[in-house]
């Protein structure tokens, strides 16, 4: 989304030239003089031109957004979506209901924490193999980041299945693998019938991470691997000069040239893992298991599974809206103070 | 009825009838006894040849009993059982493809007839020549503030499945009637087959470890006037808790990796529970009802040594209450046909189909001619469900709020995982029981 409003404002600023060019050019013909002439005068073609994508948000993003926060404040469920009975105000108290539930405490603890391990996991190891891909000759890294890639374009659904397989406590590999390693390596006949998917927040969150890290790391290596490429070489070869090692040369030269980059990466990872549905959703048994919710399966069982409550899902939505937007915030800021963003 | 959070649902709404899944009731008059071109109906599980032919003869009797419908197409959709509250409301929400009939679980309709998803059919059931031969306990359940807003279909029992010559072999002579029998035919059988495991309890299965809880004399909530009070924490429903956690936790016959489990699997699949376990011959007794013959993997072994007794009481003889599940036949508040919809409704719940429907899916037919008739005495498997169904239980299952305690707040399976798991046994029950008497009088947990 970032890179498309992006590109969108520099089309605008560019249309916005084209048309300061054109009013030194030669006369026009007198037809499309009326309409051009206002639109000139009123400098109205940047907004004409951010009109599509401004409905396009409009719809997918604002309208809907709207429509929670009218929610949350309703007690909006099954007789109101049927229609025999109209909908009520009821105030603020979704949003108390919400935060006086155990549950809620429960699945924001497994979210933050499932998001700080995600977070700190994909960078770590999309910046090491963003690193790796430089440093290798054409074929390696065409190989390396092909099945890098590979990874992250296969779909949620199918790779959380897969997962699912792998742990699966009726000849699954890794309780298999687990099963046969030595007693003073953990292993042993415990594990045969442990099942990591219904345990427990933990054993599932495992493959969980396991799982969202194999999918979204390569996303994380391959802008690294740009932003890498457009350090001048000669940086680091002053630094061997001056008697910098690897360490020396990614903490003092890497890390500050590409801090912009980590600062967006960082954000993006943020948000999306937050919101880590399709994969908990399989693997902690489609909304079988409440111990096993984070927020986003929550929120999805509290507004759709019977009796429905469209309101005190709306309530949550906005409440994880909330609480992303003080995280990252806050990074932001500090990342400011940082002087990350100049 | 069976709640089984089941099927990965992948694609497994299934359109009958060359009939696309699209197809809503038609277009036309808004007259409710309007001739429609089309009616749907819900139909919940996997759509099973047998089941398809049975459904496909009723279509052929309707069309014939009333020729006013011979042109109006039946449009038969399939909706995984675990997909069906949702598939409901989205119906609902969006005003498309939402079903004329539905099958509804028995436990699903007090909820669903408050939350004015069905149709109130009280005068069309009370001019009903079927009505005086209904279960009464079953017809009462549809019933909401003096009105009938379904009825019901065909209902069944849990009990406990085993194989005869497998216990015969073990040398147990009669199945157990008491649970220190349970407990140590269950740990014979385990002995005699290195590998399996002596009894399946799975921790997401309170429709099964209900029976224990009444077994021993406890109840899960009891009403007082209006109020329900919980019960879980009374010495008789803890000894019931705690003897089937411990099955796992302290006996070790039934294996760890149901914990978090339905009694098929983990939830929202099929496969890798005690029912496939028990069909292949890892698993010595397994707790379901005898509709669980047609889940068994395909490749299950010595069926022919399949039977059942009912789950016993702590101190015996009699059995344990079972819980009575079932489905019932509802007509949709939103549909435009509802006398077409009743007419559908006669035909699929008339004796002889509904009987034959039932039989076939190893439920009970909801007419008590048919049950007092001493057709199932005789079978190997069905004998012990026959015997469990005589002494039943359907509280609080049939509260207005269960759904919350049992689908969207999972309270005793949640009690119940953890048990399993070693958490300390007073503190769970206790706050269990609070949340569930919250929800059952409110709707919400705290």
């Amino acid at each position: 989304m970032v890179d498309t409003v992006g590109d969108r404002q520099a089309a605008n600023a560019a249309g916005t030239r084209r048309t300061g060019i054109r009013r030194t050019g030669p006369q026009r013909p007198a037809g499309q003089s009326a309409l051009g002439a206002f639109m000139r005068r009123h400098r109205l073609a940047p907004y004409l031109l951010l009109l599509p994508s401004l409905a396009a948000i409009g719809l997918a993003l604002i309208w809907p957004t709207l429509q929670i926060a009218l929610y949350s404040l309703q007690n909006f469920g099954e007789p109101q979506i049927v229609g025999t009975e109209p909908a009520k105000w009821v105030g603020f108290s979704n949003f108390t209901t919400t935060l006086a539930d155990p549950e809620f405490w429960l699945s924001l603890r497994t979210t933050v924490m499932f998001a700080a391990v995600l977070v700190t996991l994909t960078m770590i190891t999309g910046t090491l193999v963003g690193l790796l891909l430089n440093r290798l000759g054409k074929r390696m890294a065409a190989f390396v980041s092909g099945a890098a890639l590979l990874a992250w374009a296969t779909p949620a659904v199918s790779a959380s299945v897969i997962f699912v397989w792998f742990f699966s406590p009726d000849g699954g590999i890794v309780n298999w693998a687990l099963e046969k390693l030595p007693h003073w390596l953990g292993g042993g006949q415990q594990w045969a019938q442990f099942n990591w998917a219904t345990n427990g927040a933990l054993p599932a969150y495992t493959i969980a991470t396991i799982l969202v890290v194999w999918q979204s790391f390569p996303f994380i290596a391959v802008t690294v691997l740009a932003g890498l490429k457009s350090i001048p070489t000669e940086l680091y070869e002053s630094a061997r000069v001056d008697g910098a090692g690897a360490w020396q040369g990614f903490r003092k030269i890497t890390y500050p040239m590409l801090k912009p980059i980590f600062l967006i990466l960082g954000l993006l990872s943020i948000i999306w893992d937050f919101n880590v549905f399709t994969q908990t959703y399989i693997i902690t048994g489609a909304l079988g298991n409440r111990d096993e919710y984070n927020l986003a399966l929550y929120s999805y069982s509290q507004a759709f599974q019977l009796p429905p409550a469209v309101g005190l899902g709306s309530a949550l939505a906005l409440i994880l809206t909330v609480i992303l937007l003080i995280i990252t915030i806050g990074y932001v800021r500090a990342n400011i103070k940082q002087g990350a963003v100049a | 009825m069976r709640f089984r959070t089941s099927a990965l649902a992948i694609g497994a709404t299934v359109a009958l009838a060359g009939a696309a899944a699209g197809c809503s009731s038609g277009s036309g008059s808004s007259s409710a006894s309007a001739v429609p071109t089309a009616l749907t109906v819900w139909r919940m599980g996997p759509s099973v040849p047998a089941e398809v032919t049975w459904m496909n003869g009723v279509v052929t009797q309707f069309h014939k009993q009333y020729p006013t419908y011979a042109k109006t197409k039946i449009n038969v959709v399939w909706i995984p059982w675990a997909d069906r509250t949702t598939d409901w409301q989205k119906s609902l929400a969006s005003g498309k493809n939402a079903p004329d009939v539905t099958e509804l679980g028995n436990t699903d309709t007090p909820t669903e007839a408050s939350l004015s998803m069905l149709a109130d059919i009280t005068s069309n059931v009370n001019a009903w020549s079927n009505k005086s031969d209904l279960v009464p306990g079953m017809l009462a359940n549809d019933v909401q503030g003096g009105s009938t807003y379904a009825v019901p279909w065909f209902g069944g029992v849990r009990g406990i499945w085993y194989r005869k010559n497998e216990f015969q072999a073990a040398g147990i002579t009669s199945p157990p009637t008491t649970w220190a029998q349970l407990l140590s035919d269950a740990k014979t059988v385990m002995k005699k087959y290195p590998g399996s495991y002596g009894i399946g309890a799975p921790s997401n299965y309170d429709y099964g470890f209900a029976s224990f809880i009444w077994g021993a004399g406890g109840q899960i909530a009891v009403q007082q006037g209006t109020k329900w009070v919980g019960e879980l924490t009374s010495p008789q429903s803890e000894a019931g808790i705690k003897f089937y956690a411990d099955l796992t936790l302290t006996e070790h016959v039934s294996p760890g990796k149901y914990i978090g489990q339905t009694e098929l699997g983990n939830p929202g699949a099929t496969s890798g529970g005690a029912n496939e376990d028990f069909g292949l011959g890892r698993l010595g007794m397994y707790i379901d009802g005898p509709w669980a013959q047609t889940e068994f993997p395909a490749n299950a072994v010595d069926k022919a040594g399949f039977a059942s007794f009912p789950v016993p009481s702590e101190n015996g003889p009699n059995p344990a209450p079972a819980f009575a599940g079932g489905s019932d036949l509802g007509i949709f508040a939103t549909s435009k046909y509802k006398t077409a919809d009743w007419d559908l409704i006669q035909t699929m719940d008339s004796e002889p189909n509904s009987t034959t429907f039932a039989n076939l899916q190893g439920f009970f037919p909801p007419y008590t001619s048919q049950l007092t008739g001493g057709a199932y005495s005789g079978s190997q498997i069905m004998s012990g469900f026959a015997k469990a169904a005589t002494n039943t239980e359907i509280a609080p299952f049939n509260a207005k709020n269960w759904t919350v305690v049992d689908t969207t707040d999972q309270i005793l399976p949640t009690m119940m995982k953890a048990l399993e798991k070693g958490a300390n046994f007073s503190s769970t029950v206790a706050t269990a029981n609070t949340e569930m008497q919250n929800v059952l009088n409110t709707g919400k947990a705290s």
